[in-house]
């Protein structure tokens, strides 16, 4: 699949969508009814453009050179991205319930696990560890930021 | 000039109190240590470290910026010269000839004379700051609304139009950014833009969101593509890093010119410290007895772009500090930094906070010099920890990416808002999108609307506004120059090889 062209086409659209947001907003009742809807507007009708131009610039290319790697399922980065994602997603939901330190250290073993190996499991714990304690003291006693704080024994 | 040097004084007053030394020390070892990372420059320590600075009140808060934003400077030429990987784009003319010169045993003199030159760089190009700031401020008072929304039309076209791949690409960007900046509540009618009803959208998304998601989360996604790589073989062990007396009588007039060439290309809106040090590069190779040298470990051929690196990075401040208009990703960050400690960086920041503008060109002066002691003496205990794993250091960035962004208002809505940035970060990249006219959109949108509407209340909306004056229609013809000007020259370029 070509990336670049889907580039153009997701643009056009958002230019599009964008466009018809900004002259449905409800019109102001103070000063120039239509005053804070020219500016979005314009904004839309402009990445339109620069998509409909994308688009078709890439689409031209395709037709000259149609060899492209195929590719072999997903790469190696691509799953490490997909599976850093999912493990963000999950320390953003156990964040408040669960609390700042025992969140982080399951983030970070999450990756470091991943990115470093079973076979630093010494490293990964002490780096886990140490960094979730630290930041938490930190940010507690020098920055004075309250994080999230664990259940029950509310540290 | 009474009241400069006045001004000047107070900020360096300020500047070298025990405290704030601290933290200029304490930023800039902590800035050097993320630029050395690969891939990760100036753009990304000034967004993770943010956070420090969060409850240090507005002069500490710049003062550590200002380390941070050297030191990570200083770092991604440590890790040029000795793993030739450049920390950011800026640093990879540093990889020409640091690398080679480390390869032949002199990584001592590489690093030392990569130290002075960008000590001096930064230097010559603060005075030459501080005596224009204030000229550059003074006439952009003169500005109406109309002029200055057309000022920030120009530096945005100039940024985007600055894209390598193509200038299209650069101005999908820049509209993603301005997009960005319109979501929430208008502040002069009252009505809610784009918030599709999510009360968590009403307030805006923080530009510091933005700025994280894509220079923390978005630069260690795109780092994973090399952490399967081998460890690099590093020097660990060094000798007395600095360097002859036959390397300082070949570099000092290098240096010396590289400097203002790098502090105007500086100044300008989209060029930047990467084309800075690029072209400073090319231009002691052309100029050089012995170009064939260059590439092959010559000292010039480091000298002269890390010295137009720095020039740049200072240059770049600018119309930064003196237009509230960042040129560059950084400086958009660094403005983000601003904005934050409630700060509105213009040409009221001279007039209104004069202390705070000269307290941060002060500290960058101070924040030079202890750089450079901490650089050049200390390299061979700071380049250690180049020898830690990225693997361990990319969670430890994502871990601050998080916390910094909690931190911003203590909401979790916005770690989902971090993710969601990151991966369009990525994405981006991916396309070739570039991220920074984004980024500048984002920092400038709200101020560009607001100009814009004003203009036109001013006009009775009469558009011929914006061609209304002499300086509106000096910008509008360098508007549409910049955003013509590359495909003129890629026109032209295919003429020339069809009749060749």
């Amino acid at each position: 699949m070509n990336y670049n062209l889907l580039a153009g086409l997701i643009s056009t659209i958002i230019g599009i969508i964008y466009t018809i947001m900004s002259i449905t907003l409800p019109n102001a009742t103070i000063g120039n009814p239509i005053e804070p809807k020219i500016f979005p507007m314009l904004l839309g009708v402009g990445m339109t453009i620069c998509g409909i131009i994308l688009t078709i610039m890439e689409g031209r290319k395709k037709t000259v050179t149609k060899k492209t790697k195929n590719d072999q399922g997903l790469s190696h980065d691509t799953k490490l991205i997909i599976y850093t994602c999912i493990v963000t997603l999950a320390y953003a939901l156990l964040f408040e319930p669960i609390g700042y330190v025992l969140s982080t250290i399951a983030f970070m073993s999450a990756m470091l696990f991943a990115l470093n190996g079973k076979e630093k499991w010494k490293t990964n714990i002490i780096v886990s560890l140490s960094f979730s304690i630290g930041i938490y003291f930190l940010f507690l006693k020098l920055l004075s930021i309250p994080l999230p704080m664990m259940p029950f024994i509310q540290i | 000039m009474d009241v400069i040097l006045q001004n000047l004084m107070i900020g360096f007053q300020t500047a070298i109190e025990p405290i704030n030394l601290m933290w200029v020390t304490l930023g800039g070892i902590l800035g050097t240590i993320i630029g050395m990372l690969p891939g990760l420059g100036p753009a990304t320590g000034v967004a993770v470290l943010l956070p420090l600075t969060y409850k240090m009140g507005p002069t500490g808060a710049l003062i550590t910026m200002a380390g941070v934003y050297y030191g990570a400077m200083y770092g991604g030429s440590r890790s040029s010269i000795l793993i030739n990987t450049p920390g950011d784009g800026a640093a990879i003319a540093a990889t020409f000839d640091g690398y080679p010169m480390a390869m032949k045993g002199r990584a001592e003199a590489a690093l030392a004379i990569s130290g002075i030159a960008s000590f001096i760089g930064g230097m010559i190009s603060t005075i030459l700051m501080i005596f224009s700031a204030t000229s550059v401020a003074k006439f952009a008072l003169k500005f109406g609304p109309a002029e200055y929304f057309l000022l920030m039309l120009l530096a945005l076209a100039m940024t985007s139009s600055m894209n390598k791949g193509n200038v299209i690409r650069g101005f999908i960007s820049m509209f993603i950014g301005l997009m960005i900046a319109m979501i929430g509540l208008d502040p002069q009618s009252g009505l809610n833009r784009f918030t599709f009803g999510s009360l968590e959208l009403q307030s805006g998304i923080d530009f510091l969101t933005v700025i994280i998601g894509i220079y923390a989360l978005g630069e260690v996604f795109k780092c994973f593509r090399d952490i399967r790589e081998g460890k690099k073989k590093m020097q660990t062990k060094f000798g007395k890093i600095w360097i002859t007396k036959e390397d300082w009588r070949r570099s000092w007039l290098p240096i010396l010119r590289s400097t203002p060439l790098g502090f105007l290309i500086g100044a300008l809106p989209g060029a930047g410290a990467t084309i800075a040090s690029l072209m400073a590069y090319n231009n002691e190779k052309q100029i050089s007895k012995n170009p064939e040298e260059f590439g092959k470990g010559d000292i010039v051929g480091l000298a002269a772009p890390e010295a137009a690196n720095n020039a740049a990075s200072v240059g770049a401040l600018i119309p930064m500090l003196t237009l509230g208009i960042p040129g560059s990703g950084t400086t958009a960050v660094l403005m983000g930094a601003l904005l934050m400690l409630g700060l509105q960086p213009g040409p009221l920041l001279f007039q209104n906070n004069p202390q705070i503008a000269w307290g941060l060109i002060a500290s960058m002066v101070v924040g030079n010099i202890i750089l450079a002691f901490v650089n050049i003496p200390m390299a061979g205990a700071l380049v250690r920890v180049l020898a830690i794993p990225p693997k361990v250091l990319y969670p430890i960035i994502l871990g601050l990416a998080f916390i910094g962004t909690y931190a911003i208002s203590n909401s979790v809505s916005d770690l989902y808002i971090l993710i969601i940035f990151g991966v369009i970060g990525f994405f981006m990249e991916k396309v070739k999108i570039p991220s920074s006219p984004m980024l500048l959109g984002v920092i400038v949108g709200n101020t560009m609307e607001i100009s814009f509407r004003q203009a036109l209340v001013l006009s009775d909306g009469n558009w011929g506004v914006f061609v209304g004056s002499p300086i509106a229609v000096i910008l509008v013809i360098a508007t549409v120059i910049s955003i013509l000007l590359p495909s003129l020259k890629t026109f032209i370029k295919k003429k020339k090889t069809v009749e060749a």
